[in-house]
């Protein structure tokens, strides 16, 4: 499925009424080696750029901002030992939570592909 | 105030609010909770420089838990991620053992030992105020260390080299004075004068500040930890730096797995570096006042700076219910349970 970009620098996936967020390549590069990713919102309805989570790397927590509103519905557990897999591969086993998309129209005002290389160029 | 000057700037500086905590008898939990508050929940969105030294375990506005401690000097502060596991980082006997108190911050890095002359800055930039420095750790960091830190170490060592010359001289005439009266007791007369005091002075050799690996160092000897908070549209970052310490207190704190490179398999000891065996200008509460000043000259010279009462910036934390009420609710320092 095609990926969809924020402006904070975060992907989303859509497979049905589930999306897969995470951070991009371009992210976990300009955060450093990550140390720690703290996801405690599972269960819990956010809105659009409320935050669901941080992520710490060299002395610094960065929030991370929910890409459209939805149910957190899972995390990816995995990162709790493993935090150094959101650098070695972001967009696959990186992927941080999904959630349980409540509005799919919030996708169309997010940056295509074209629109985030831009943004970061 | 009467500030050196470095330098002229044409171009507009960021406004920053100043707030200056030392003798507010705000304990160190109590500032990490005025800090999360400042940086996420101002209205005003203002921008922050706040410098003070707190007291390690007792507080003025929290609750004071019940604790059997033998050692109440210290407090130890971690890290959200080193939080989560501190058995990689602390003695946990010891710790235990000896009833320290440990909490965990709302920012990235380690553990750390904190204590009442331990020194403590913090700088809170919106974005929008601070469009010269990318909210990235790097950013921030080389932000600090040559727009303020460079400043202020620089003037420290003036001051201390100063020092050490004044204290010299007064020496000297000291010597002199003794040599004199000595020479009329001894009833030496004409021709002769008191020996000369040939010794050339002394200028200490005084390592200089750096950030080095995300540390600022003295020379190859780190002397404050600094750690960062990155929210939408803000940044903290944070810094305490060691005046003094008490070796038994930085024995809690065990040799990380992971360390920057230039420290090498150095313990504690032969890694930290004590300001006041470098900067020191002969009494502690001199030096330490002068270190702030230092700092505050720096924020003078780098910003637009409006000083602010603490009873106006802890109309933020009453807005939020009050301290104990954002300690329990929505702060993320937190005590841990060991």
């Amino acid at each position: 499925a095609e990926l969809k970009y924020t402006k904070d620098h975060e992907w989303v996936r859509v497979e049905g009424d589930t999306a897969i967020i995470g951070i991009t390549e371009f992210a976990q590069s300009e955060l450093g080696d990550i140390v720690f990713v703290e996801i405690e919102t599972e269960g819990e309805t956010l809105d659009a750029e409320e935050v669901f989570g941080s992520i710490e790397a060299v002395k610094t927590v960065s929030d991370l901002f929910m890409p459209i509103s939805g149910e957190v519905t899972e995390f990816n557990e995995n990162l709790e030992a493993n935090p150094e897999v959101v650098n070695s591969d972001p967009y696959g086993d990186g992927w941080m939570v999904k959630i349980a998309v409540s509005d799919a129209s919030q996708l169309d005002g997010l940056l295509s592909a074209e629109a985030y290389a831009d943004l970061i160029k | 105030m009467n500030c050196r000057s470095f330098s002229t700037q044409s171009k507009p500086k960021p406004k920053v609010s100043f707030l200056n905590l030392q003798g507010s008898g705000m304990s160190a939990i109590e500032r990490l909770c005025l800090e999360e508050a400042l940086l996420s929940h101002d209205p005003l969105k203002r921008s922050w420089a706040i410098v003070g030294t707190h007291e390690p375990r007792y507080n003025s506005y929290l609750p004071n838990p019940e604790f059997n401690t033998s050692n109440e000097s210290c407090l130890i502060i971690m890290g959200v991620g080193a939080g989560g596991k501190p058995d990689s980082l602390l003695d946990i006997e010891k710790v235990k053992r000896d009833g320290v108190l440990a909490v965990k911050r709302f920012s990235g890095g380690g553990a750390i030992v904190v204590d009442d002359s331990t020194l403590w800055t913090t700088f809170i930039g919106r974005n929008d105020d601070f469009p010269h420095v990318d909210p990235h750790s790097e950013s921030i960091m080389a932000w600090s260390a040559n727009d303020v830190f460079h400043k202020v170490f620089a003037n420290m060592k003036a001051d201390a080299l100063h020092h050490n010359i004044i204290s010299s001289e007064k020496k000297n005439m000291v010597m002199d004075t003794t040599k004199s009266c000595q020479a009329a007791l001894d009833n030496e007369t004409s021709g002769k004068h008191p020996t000369e005091d040939n010794s050339t002075l002394q200028t200490t050799e005084m390592p200089d500040f750096a950030l080095r690996e995300n540390d600022y160092v003295i020379g190859e000897r780190k002397v404050g930890d600094n750690a960062q908070l990155i929210v939408d549209g803000a940044w903290l970052h944070h810094t305490t730096f060691l005046w003094d310490y008490e070796e038994e207190n930085m024995s809690y704190l065990t040799l990380p797995s992971k360390r920057p490179e230039y420290r090498g398999e150095r313990d504690h000891d032969d890694f930290l570096v004590k300001l006041r065996s470098t900067y020191a200008l002969g009494d502690d509460n001199s030096s330490k006042r002068a270190f702030f000043y230092h700092v505050k000259c720096a924020a003078f010279e780098a910003f637009e700076l409006e000083e602010v009462l603490l009873k106006d910036a802890m109309k933020v934390v009453d807005d939020l219910g009050g301290m104990k009420a954002w300690f329990e609710g929505g702060c993320r320092t937190k005590i841990l349970d060991l």
